[in-house]
């Protein structure tokens, strides 16, 4: 067995992990916020990401922002620019792309690449290629990440999260694997959650290498076909291949905004509801695109959130005919009294608009009316701004003065001669007084 | 309800690979590019691109870019009473803007000029710069760059010395790094765009 012979690398996995993604490349676009404690998340008033300068002073992700603020005053709070963050995401993985084309893009900041049998070409060691990269990103993006190098995407993954920030971490051979994973604690593991931790600590599991002790049989009987996955995956037995397609683009379309101060006002909550429904449609409509589901989340001031998801009989993009589904399912979750924070709508089962289907029961007449009204709304509001024109439900919001929730990334603020408000440019800006 | 081809969607895939790929794709690569499971369909849809003129088949059945597909990347134009257009052939190796100011995409960044510090190299204020990241400057070139914790904006001169930063502008004086140097970028371009 390849697996007891620690010269040998049956797969070569590699995890790159962005340290701090978010506000390290805050500070890569505006170099002059390099060591100081930086967060993101201004619009939404919870902390979305902290740099390791603000975790240095007890920030953390998830912390509201007026606590942040009143723990730490000196803390630069930004509201997050998602166009940079994926631009300097796409250029991440198009780096790990230079050295091999099984490139996984896991989520925006993290992802995975099988280096099997690149040694040749390259005339170096798997370590070495892996350095590469990771010296790569660090050179041309001016941002870190961590590396974790090992014969299985679960171990690799455990490996990058080890040493961070820049961290390296390189696992093979049997006895290493077993000394490594003797210091992970279960609920590290990629695939076990709270309640598969709880079990095995029922029978007596504390970390990983206990997990992979046991034997194989003892791991499917109790977890399944997954348990016997994630046992060859944590020995060093690659599983799980390194999966290069695309996510398919766009699967859903969904709005979130966050009130100002929590609510329990029902006809506000509706309204805030209503206007996520018609930015989720507006979005829709400028990608041709017709929802054939929607689903509606509510969120607690306690943050608790439930949700509801519906199919539609028939895909549109008109508000008229989404709104009364989505007021059934409001009618559902909302309950008299409570007091909410947010509300979200997701647009789901997208269809392109040209493949209209009418019921057998139904006015076409009718639908062609609201399309054509849809337009001329899109059209009235591209003109005078978004929402010039909108349901009258929209009265119900009042007006709040500006906050920190309406600022938005200096990207769109400070335009480039060209952009607009909907375009900019591809390659991402750098801020600095020169 | 009839299956619909969109010929559109169709057309923009194939161009986009030709674009990435500088040729035209195999059979066996047109299966996922279309999202067709069998051959059959990708017969279908090549007959129906031939039809309407987008490719055109060799003898030996391969498939052909009509100027129709390949648009601006085509290659020799078609051979009119024996000799090829001349302006079709000087255009078959040229190179877009982006190209053409960008080496390396993936290490070059846009940034705004606020300082008039190289105004004798021609960068004005308010000009972009396009600063390329990761690599070494060598003397003259024009680099944004920390000294002593200050970013400034000159040109890189390498002398018996030591390293020595000057201005486009007699106003300001060359720097010489006390403590620190630290290159952010390398300028390769400057755009200034009217109106």
């Amino acid at each position: 067995m390849s697996f007891l012979n620690p010269q040998s690398w049956p797969r070569a996995i590699l995890h790159f992990d962005g340290d701090a993604f978010f506000t390290s490349v805050e500070q890569a676009v505006h170099p002059t916020l390099k060591g100081r404690p930086v967060v993101t998340g201004k619009e939404r008033g919870i902390i979305a990401c902290a740099s390791y300068e603000a975790k240095a002073l007890g920030i953390s992700r998830g912390l509201a922002l007026h606590e942040a603020r009143r723990q730490c005053p000196q803390l630069v709070v930004l509201p997050s620019d998602y166009e940079t963050y994926s631009l300097y995401s796409k250029r991440m993985f198009h780096i790990a792309r230079r050295y091999t084309p099984m490139v996984e893009e896991y989520s925006i900041d993290e992802g995975f690449a099988d280096l099997t049998g690149l040694r040749r070409v390259f005339h170096a060691s798997y370590e070495e290629i892996a350095r590469r990269i990771q010296s790569e990103i660090q050179a041309e993006l001016d941002i870190t990440v961590s590396i974790g190098l090992s014969l299985s995407k679960s171990l690799a993954k455990l490996a990058s999260k080890y040493r961070k920030p820049k961290g390296f971490t390189a696992i093979q051979g049997g006895a290493a694997i077993g000394e490594f994973l003797r210091q992970i604690p279960l609920e590290k593991v990629w695939g076990f959650g709270p309640n598969t931790v709880g079990l095995l600590t029922k029978h007596g599991l504390a970390t990983a290498a206990d997990f992979i002790g046991r034997p194989e049989a003892w791991a499917e009987r109790l977890l399944g076909k997954v348990g016997r996955e994630l046992w060859g995956e944590l020995r060093g037995e690659s599983l799980y291949p390194v999966s290069t397609e695309e996510k398919p683009p766009s699967c859903t379309i969904s709005k979130c905004k966050t009130f100002t101060a929590v609510s329990s006002d029902p006809e506000f909550i509706w309204a805030k509801l209503v206007r996520n429904v018609e930015s989720a449609l507006i979005k829709a409509r400028r990608h041709h695109l017709m929802a054939g589901g929607a689903a509606v989340m509510l969120r607690r001031a306690d943050y608790r959130q439930s949700g509801l998801e519906t199919r539609l009989s028939r895909a549109t993009s008109a508000s008229h005919e989404i709104l009364p589904v989505v007021r059934l399912l409001f009618q559902e979750l909302m309950e008299t009294g409570a007091a909410y924070r947010s509300t979200m709508v997701i647009l789901c089962r997208l269809v392109p608009e040209t493949s209209l289907q009418y019921e057998l029961f139904e006015d076409p007449v009718r639908a062609h009316r609201l399309e054509t009204l849809n337009l001329a709304v899109d059209a009235i509001n591209s003109r005078y701004g978004k929402h010039t024109l909108s349901l009258a439900t929209g009265l119900f919001l009042g007006h709040h003065g500006k906050t920190d929730r309406d600022d938005q990334p200096i990207r769109k603020t400070r335009l480039l001669p060209g952009e607009t408000a909907r375009q900019r440019l591809k390659t991402p800006r750098l801020f600095l007084p020169v | 309800m009839p299956r619909t081809m969109n010929i559109h969607s169709h057309v923009a895939k194939m161009r986009e690979f030709l674009q990435r790929e500088r040729r035209m794709p195999l059979y066996g690569e047109l299966l996922p590019l279309f999202g067709y499971r069998s051959r059959n369909a990708v017969f279908g849809a090549l007959r129906k691109l031939e039809e309407h003129g987008f490719i055109t088949k060799n003898r030996y059945g391969r498939i052909r870019a009509t100027p129709l597909l390949s648009g601006c990347i085509r290659r020799l134009g078609s051979v009119q009473a024996g000799f090829p257009s001349p302006a079709e052939e000087e255009l078959a190796d040229t190179l877009s803007l982006d190209e053409m100011l960008i080496r390396r995409p993936d290490a070059t960044f846009i940034l705004t000029v606020q300082g008039d510090s190289m105004t004798g190299a021609g960068i004005m204020p308010g000009d972009m710069i396009l600063v390329e990241k990761g690599g070494t400057p060598v003397s003259r070139d024009i680099v944004v760059a920390q000294v002593d914790d200050e970013w400034t904006l000159k040109y890189y001169i390498k002398d018996k010395n030591g390293v020595r930063l000057d201005a486009a502008n007699p106003r300001y004086p060359s720097i010489r790094p006390r403590r620190s140097l630290n290159i952010g970028g390398i300028v390769k371009a400057v755009i200034r765009k009217y109106a």
